[in-house]
Parts: structure tokens; sequence; C-alpha cells
């Protein structure tokens, strides 16, 4: 679904990926983890071309990401959600979740909603359509940037440290959704700092650092036999 | 020295004529400024090298070089190369509207910058272009924080279309020199005209301020 080769980027002189293949398979739910500065959310923001890789290429779903049109289609398939949420905070929350449908897809506004209903009932926020985000606690616009991503139908789905922001008890209602998510065969690609959560959820753990994978497999494999002396280190500190 | 209340009273309708006549043509260079500087203040964060660069020799232009002598410029020299007399009211506007366009776009362009990047993210992220991103997220959100210093914007332009009086343009400056060249009641045309400037831009400083009240609640922030 995802293939990246010989992926590098730079920020000005300093390097953040230093080369990195990475092949990801439909319906897999593939968690990210690594120290602060480690390339993680660098390597994920390549998969949709927010950063614009400085050598190598980046194939989603069989579209090669190498101009304009090819990347705004790969964002179509792309669903994003941020650490940070990013909902527009000037539209209600139905808002939110129609706009792409209706200006990207050119789907009309009745189904558009409709859609966008089902949506908010499937994170549990079926209430809160006609609320602007800013009235929402942080655990629920979380939830409707996700139903936001959804609804474009994405064949991907990339969570940036998805729970980071959040207050310690929303974090848990963010996680069951995609949980859920995960269960229906999502394809999946977290960063994240839940390693619970990652040894549940994930079907292969990357361990990212310095701009490398140093170390990837079956997540419970990782977290319990590490192969590599950084990778122990680096859970001996979070687990 | 003595005040003569009778010249004030008497010219009053006259000036408010001329006060009409000035609203008018802020009002028109208002709406050609505010146009120009949307798509000059984009033009300029673009990311078309070109275009930001035609966008940055506007900006400069204008703001560099007095009004007045942009005036002079499209009623004057314009003419030249055109061979065509310029109407003074075209004239006026033109030249209002374009020097007030290089100050909002400035406004704008600072205005979008200060919108949180995550925007444009989010706005791209969901296979939006860059121009519907600008469109749907980014200005209407930058459009509620550029009405005070658009409000400030307003009210200089409408002092500074005094200006054009000097190519016969019968606004409210005008019509102080015409009645005071009949009647010589320099002290008191000019504390009229004065006044009728003043209370014409108190009433916008209070209307900006209503505006930005109703706005800030409108946020929900």
């Amino acid at each position: 679904m995802i293939d990246i080769k010989g992926l590098k980027k730079a920020f000005g002189e300093n390097e953040v990926l230093k080369g990195i293949d990475l092949s990801i398979e439909a319906k897999e739910v593939v968690v990210i983890i690594g120290p602060s500065g480690s390339g993680k959310s660098t390597l994920l923001r390549c998969m949709n071309y927010l950063e614009q890789p400085t050598a190598g290429l980046v194939t989603v779903d069989g579209i090669p990401l190498d101009g304009e049109a090819h990347i705004n289609k790969v964002r179509e398939e792309v669903g994003m959600v941020f650490q940070r949420f990013n909902l527009f905070p000037h539209m209600t929350v139905l808002e939110n979740i129609m706009l792409a449908p209706m200006k990207v897809k050119k789907i009309a506004r009745a189904e558009a909603e409709k859609t966008a209903r089902e949506l908010l009932s499937r994170v549990g926020l079926a209430e809160k359509a006609d609320s602007y985000p800013p009235q929402l606690s942080g655990g629920q616009q979380q939830r409707v940037a996700i139903a936001r991503a959804l609804a474009m139908h994405p064949k991907v789905m990339l969570f940036d440290e998805p729970t980071s922001a959040l207050d310690p008890e929303m974090v848990g209602e963010v996680l069951d959704v995609m949980r859920s998510l995960a269960k229906e065969g999502m394809t999946m690609v977290i960063v994240t700092h839940e390693m619970g959560f990652a040894r549940e959820v994930g079907d292969r753990l990357l361990f990212v650092d310095e701009g490398r994978i140093i170390e990837q497999g079956v997540p419970k494999e990782v977290f319990e036999h590490p192969k590599e002396e950084r990778t122990k280190l680096f859970l001996s500190k979070v687990l | 020295m003595s005040f003569n209340f009778d010249l004030v009273v008497n010219s009053f309708p006259l000036l408010l004529l001329g006060a009409g006549v000035t609203i008018k043509i802020t009002a028109m260079s208002v709406a050609v400024g505010v146009i120009i500087g949307l798509f000059v203040g984009i033009a300029r964060i673009c990311r078309v090298k070109p275009l930001e660069w035609l966008a940055a020799v506007y900006v400069d232009f204008f703001r560099g070089t007095p009004l007045l002598v942009q005036i002079f410029l499209v009623y004057f020299a314009l003419p030249v190369i055109t061979g065509q007399r310029i109407d003074p009211y075209i004239a006026a506007i033109g030249a209002c509207g374009i020097n007030s366009g290089a100050y909002v776009a400035e406004i704008f362009r600072a205005g979008i910058q200060s919108i949180d990047e995550g925007q444009m993210e989010a706005g791209r992220s969901l296979g939006m272009t860059w121009g519907q991103t600008m469109r749907y997220i980014i200005v209407p959100q930058a459009f509620k924080r550029v009405i005070p210093p658009l409000g400030n914007e307003f009210i200089a332009l409408l002092k500074d279309s005094s200006l054009v009086s000097v190519i016969g343009f019968e606004e409210l400056t005008r019509r102080g020199q015409l009645i005071i060249a009949k009647t010589y009641g320099s002290l008191e045309i000019w504390i009229s005209v004065a006044i009728v400037y003043l209370v014409m831009t108190l009433t916008i400083s209070r209307f900006v301020a209503y505006l930005e009240k109703r706005f800030a609640t409108d946020d929900r922030h």
C-alpha cells in the first residue's frame, strides 16, 4: 500500500532522515516509536508529502508522489490525524467533516451531511454536530479530526502522535476509536508514545532513531527481546 | 479676533455636501483597496516567485511614494501616455484605491501569516489545493483578525482623501477652500472642516470597535 525507497530528508544542514526503505501492506497497522527528534514524525509526514523528501521516492497505492496532481490524488486517499487536531475553528463540527468531500470529491451537500453524521455517531459525538471545535474537549476534538479524515474514505490513515496533546483522562477515548478502526481492517501508520497501545494494536513495530529504522518486528517480540542496543536503551527508559 | 458663528451655520450645508462626497470616495477607494489588497496580499506569500516579486514591487512603490505624487501621476501624467483626459472622480478613486491596496495587502499578508500552519496542513492533507485551503479555511479566519488594522487603514484613507482637493475634486477640504475664497473666514471654516472630519473618523472607529467585539464573541475561544 505504501512503498518507500531511499527516503532522505534534510532541513538545511540537518539531515533528519538518512535513508529509509519501508513497505507497508494493506490492512497492516504499523506503529512507529523512537526518541523525540529521531525523525519519526518527519517520516510519517513524508508519506503524504506534507514534508517534501530531499531524496527517494514514496509510492502510495501504486501512485508515485512525483508531482502536484499525484500528490493531491494521494492526499485524497491518505487521511491524517495531527497531534494538535487542527480542526477548523470557524466551522461547526459538521462543516469540518463535510468540507473536503464537497470541495475535493464534489459530493452533494445532502450526501456529505449524511456521511458526516454517520461518522460522528461512529466516534460517539453525534450530539456535537453543531458545536464549534473550541467548545469541545481535546479528546472530543481529536475524535472529530478522525471523523473528518475518514469522510474522504481514505485507504490509509496516518496518525502523528494523536494523544500527545491530550489530558491523560482523554487518551482512552481516542485510542478506542483507533482500536476499532484497526479491527475494521484500516491500513494505519501510527507515531505514538503509547507503548501499551502499540503492543496491543500494532501488527508491526518500527523503532526509529537518528533518521534510520533501527529495528522492526512484531511488537511483542521487539518489546520483550529487543536485539539492538539502542532499542534496549530506549525501551528501558519508556517502559 | 472675532468668531463669526453665522458663517459656520450658513456654510454648514455646503460642508456636509462635501463630507458626503468624502464618504463616497472613501467608500469606493476602500472597496478597490480591499479587493486589490486581498489578491496582492495573497500573491505576496503564494510561493510563485514572479508573482511574489510583482506584489512586493507594488507594495513598495505605493507605500514608498507620497499619495499626493500618486494622485498627480494618475491625473496629470497618465493622460500624457494615453492621450485622454481622466475624470477627476475616477482619478481620485483610482489613486486612493491603488494606494490603499498596498497597505491593505500588508494587513492581509500579516493576517494570513498569523493563522496557525496546522490549518494549511490539515486542508492540504484532506486533498484540498492550496487555493481551496486559502479560500475556505485561511482567509475566513484571517478576516476576523484584520478587522482592527483594516479599520485604522479606512480612517487613514478618509483623512488622506483630503489630498484629492488638489485636482479640484469637491470633497470636504475643497469645499472649505471654496467657501473661504468667497468669505475670507479661514478660522471658522477650517475649524468646522476639522470637526466634520473628526465626527466621521470617530464614527468609523466606534463601528470598528463594535465589529471587533461581535466577531470576538463569534470566535468562541
